[in-house]
């Protein structure tokens, strides 16, 4: 089901101070796609997700979950939450204590009093969907991290929901275990047809979960896109830099060659892609990403892009180096290939693709 | 939304701020005003009479000494204890663990006034049982032991303070900090050395607190210096109050309340000591080293030995005073164990209490003030907690520090404090002035379990019921109750035992018609029936026993099994 959202906003008063933690917010969720509400703590994003499922009130503005209006200021429309048939799957899980998994997972069924033996075939079902079989007379509390997550999972999936929400799901699980769930949450929700609205502050999860993210800061939707649409060619500058490591340079248009714009930075004069919104003069901001950034053994003088620098510093991480490399005044994040033999104070040379240099209009 | 809804909850926090602020503060209050009253028919005509009669009493000064050496004594002697029982509880391989969580917990479930009673049988110097058995074995002309001395008061009442210690000082002993101890190791400190000068200083918050602590309890406490100290005439400030109102001469509520003022302020201080201090420890003693278990110290020889002081202790604290007193019901008087005491056994005791009418009203009134006081006051609890851990806004800060000030208030000043304002309502002497006066003296025994309770209860797990479609009742029917459930029978039960038991507030408060069965215990004391007198203390030991068994079950019956880590 498709979530459409308008005008949204909510203040809050902490301390004597309003905070704006929705502001005037237009969003439509497009149904059966995994959307991720991404940004950095304040940002909104929960309480967003908060006035979709009903345990938030905005101040302002029109909700609706398919053909249905849920909440409407002007209109005096509000559908509790155990009206609105969603799901949703806590930060702590939520899990109740004095329950067995059993009870923890029928619940939802419970409450719609459906037939005794129809909810423990559903629940069954479920359970083994989560891999969870066998565990249904356990304590609620006597699992594990994950194994409460995928509890909390088949709670919100027995009864097959249209949409199901997640507030940071994985943020309560240790960084191994994080990954797994991961990958697994990703084929649960493709596998069913569902919508799914999925918060998170973590960029990696957003990226690698998500059909689409949205991201948010202050209280106010920044960019909307897919993951790569996010990470490779962002409009913003602060959508470039939260989602992943980013070399941001300041520089000012000078031309329009070919397919790439010229842009005049401290550094020198950088080739990127091309544009459409901006004109020659223009102050604008370029985004390059570490990765993408190569060490060349020799000066070949075909490739554009080309840069002479010190490093500044070297950090052994592993699967790579992490250098500070030092052009003119300008300081460069790269990744270095960890076989390759280079020490602190080196002179390097350095070139990267116009095409992973991006020009960020906002 | 829901606007009515809205406006009761906006309601609430002032409503249990008046009612919790009328219970707790109203007797505070008037006992300053009765002090500075002519007497209890001449309330507010102000005077000083009173202060000076009572402070420049040539005795007084004795009774000031007598109660800074009975209070101190008693905290060295159960600071003392709890730490050398909680040191090897936690850091040592002492075996049978459990016993020391029956020596914290058990204990307190024996009312104060039978344990006094019970070692007064035991070691007074006319007929104790220990006096007359080391008299016929050493063949000695005078008994060896004497409990009513003011040694005697402390011993007791250190061993009744125990568990209170016990339980401050055991989690801060757990929660210590181990590398520490290890680092002092490491340097080369035997294990003594590490203990006298790491982990004994690193303590020292907690060890003044617990000490602290139980100065403030044995400053209230009512039962050890009227059931031992009267006898051998050594009077503390709570005795002398109760002489003022109880014995010999008219009695004098004026008085009482100018004496009873010094009582409330020592008591008022220690506290605001004691809560310094604990927020100090909290600062002092951090747990830094996660989920890892301090190394347990290998007693060696010194196992055994130390195990049977434990082991002696838990039998003197638990065993002994129930096997005493129910041997003394069952005796016609007062001998040592053995052949002749075996054949003269006979329920002749138990029968006069049950045929004796006013021991059987204060069965019948305690019970009452057991359960329904222990219900309404958990009712009130409920809300107070609520109030406290859900709502958060500066009042509900207030409720918080009004509702628990009364841990901090002497039973029987504050005894003397309700008498000034019953006197002048028509619940004088009925069984209702009784149950406001229990309800407003332990509200904080039903508010400690129960804002557990409800901190327990995440917001995050009423929302999850919420999406899930249950709507208001239904989540509360199914998740906030159930959730409740044992903080409410915690709660239940605490507040009921203490009803059931209670003396220093009703030797005040109770009136002809109104005997409560501790007073009426103080009475056979008074009158050395001792035989009546336990058998009815062992009634009541069954009572408060049944009750928290019958509570337990029914409250385990209410929700399911769950296991709550």
């Amino acid at each position: 089901m498709e979530i459409r959202i308008k005008n949204l906003s909510k203040d809050f008063f902490s301390e004597g101070k309003r905070i704006k933690a929705l502001s005037n917010v237009n969003l439509t969720i497009p149904a059966n796609q995994i959307f991720t509400l991404l940004g950095p703590s304040g940002c909104g994003k929960t309480t967003l997700l908060r006035s979709i499922v009903g345990l938030e009130t905005p101040d302002s503005g029109e909700i609706a979950i398919g053909e249905e209006i849920v909440w409407a200021k002007e209109k005096n429309i509000f559908v509790p939450p155990e009206k609105r048939r969603l799901s949703m799957v806590f930060q702590t899980y939520a899990i109740w204590p004095h329950m067995t998994v059993f009870d923890n997972v029928a619940y939802p069924l419970q409450t719609r009093k459906e037939a005794k033996d129809e909810i423990r075939a559903k629940v069954q079902k479920t359970l083994r969907f989560v891999q969870l079989e066998g565990f249904e007379n356990r304590p609620a509390t006597k699992l594990s991290g994950g194994q409460q997550q995928r509890v909390a999972l088949a709670r919100a999936l027995v009864p097959e929901p249209k949409v199901i929400l997640f507030d940071e799901p994985l943020s309560n699980l240790d960084a191994k275990l994080r990954e797994e769930t991961r990958k697994e949450l990703r084929s649960f929700l493709t596998k069913l047809k569902i919508t799914a609205v999925y918060v998170t502050h973590d960029r990696i999860e957003a990226l690698s979960l998500s059909d689409a993210i949205a991201v948010m800061k202050d209280g106010r939707m920044v960019e909307i896109g897919t993951p790569k649409k996010i990470y490779f060619d962002s409009d913003h500058r602060f959508v470039a830099d939260f989602i992943g490591r980013a070399n941001l340079i300041n520089g000012k248009v000078i031309a329009f060659e070919d397919s790439y714009t010229i842009v005049d930075s401290s550094m020198g004069t950088i080739s990127c892609q091309k544009s459409p919104n901006a004109s020659v003069g223009d102050a604008v901001t370029l985004c390059i990403r570490p990765e993408f950034i190569k060490v060349l053994e020799t000066d070949t003088s075909e490739e554009s892009n080309i840069f002479r620098g010190r490093v500044e510093s070297l950090l052994f991480v592993g699967d790579a180096y992490e250098g500070e490399i030092v052009i003119a005044d300008t300081r460069l994040i790269t990744r270095i290939e960890p076989t390759t033999s280079v020490a602190e104070g080196d002179e390097l040379i350095l070139s990267f693709d116009p095409n992973h240099c991006f020009v960020l209009s906002k | 939304m829901n606007w009515k809804m809205f406006n009761t909850r906006k309601a609430l926090t002032p409503s249990l701020i008046a009612i919790v602020g009328f219970l707790t503060v109203c007797p505070v209050v008037m006992l300053v005003f009765g002090s500075f009253s002519e007497g209890i028919g001449a309330f507010g005509k102000f005077t000083l009479a009173k202060y000076i009669q009572s402070y420049t009493d040539p005795a007084f000064a004795g009774i000031i000494v007598n109660t800074v050496i009975f209070t101190l004594g008693s905290g060295f002697v159960a600071t003392i204890l709890a730490l050398f029982l909680a040191y090897l509880n936690t850091r040592t391989n002492i075996p049978f663990k459990f016993l020391f969580r029956i020596i914290s917990i058990i204990p307190m479930m024996i009312p104060h006034i039978l344990f006094s009673v019970s070692w007064v049988l035991l070691l007074n110097p006319s007929n104790g049982l220990i006096n007359l058995f080391l008299r016929e074995i050493l063949n000695l002309q005078n008994s060896p032991f004497n409990i009513y001395t003011l040694r005697g008061m402390i011993l007791v009442e250190g061993l009744l303070d125990l568990p209170i210690a016990y339980l401050i000082l055991a989690p801060a002993m757990a929660a210590f900090d181990v590398s520490l101890e290890e680092s002092s190791k490491v340097s080369g400190a035997s294990n003594l050395r590490t203990l006298t000068k790491v982990t004994l200083p690193v303590l020292r918050p907690a060890i003044l607190a617990s000490f602290i602590l139980v100065i403030v309890r044995s400053l209230a406490s009512f039962a050890v210096p009227s059931i031992i100290g009267m006898p051998g005439r050594i009077y503390v400030l709570a005795t002398h109050i109760y002489r003022i109102i109880a014995t010999g001469f008219a009695a004098d509520y004026g008085m009482a309340a100018a004496v009873g003022m010094s009582a409330l302020a020592a008591s008022i201080t220690l506290i605001y000591l004691y809560r310094y201090l604990t927020s100090e420890s909290e600062k002092y003693v951090t747990i830094s080293s996660r989920g890892y278990r301090p190394t347990l110290i290998e007693l060696k020889n010194a196992k055994y030995p130390l195990f049977g002081i434990v082991g002696l202790l838990s039998f003197v604290l638990i065993v002994l005073p129930v096997l005493v007193l129910f041997y003394t019901s069952l005796v016609p008087y007062s001998m040592v164990p053995g052949a002749k005491a075996f054949s003269m056994m006979n329920w002749k005791h138990w029968l006069e209490v049950l045929r004796d009418p006013i021991s059987l009203l204060s069965l019948k009134n305690s019970v009452f003030l057991g359960i329904v006081g222990a219900t309404l006051g958990v009712i009130l609890a409920i809300f107070v907690s609520y109030v406290i851990v859900k709502v958060r806004t500066p009042a509900a800060g207030l409720l918080e520090s009004i509702s628990f000030l009364s841990f901090s208030f002497p039973g029987i000043v504050i005894g003397v404090g309700f008498m000034w304002f019953f006197v002048r309502t028509p619940l004088y002497a009925t069984i209702w002035s009784l149950l406001i006066g229990y309800i407003a003296t332990y509200l904080p025994y039903g508010i400690r379990p129960l804002t557990s309770a409800f901190v327990q209860i995440h917001s995050h797990l009423e929302e999850s019921s919420r999406v899930c479609g249950g709507g208001t009742f239904y989540t509360l029917r199914r998740i906030v109750i159930p959730l409740l459930i044992p903080g409410v029978v915690s709660g239940w039960i605490l507040m009921a035992t203490m009803f059931v038991r209670e003396l220093t507030l009703s030797v005040v408060l109770s009136r002809p018609g109104t005997e409560v069965l501790a007073v009426q215990i103080l009475r056979f004391a008074e009158d050395g029936l001792w035989g009546k007198l336990s058998a009815l203390g062992i009634m009541m030991i069954f009572i408060s026993t049944a009750i928290v068994i019958i509570a337990s079950l029914i409250g385990m019956k209410m929700t399911r099994v769950a296991e709550i880590d």
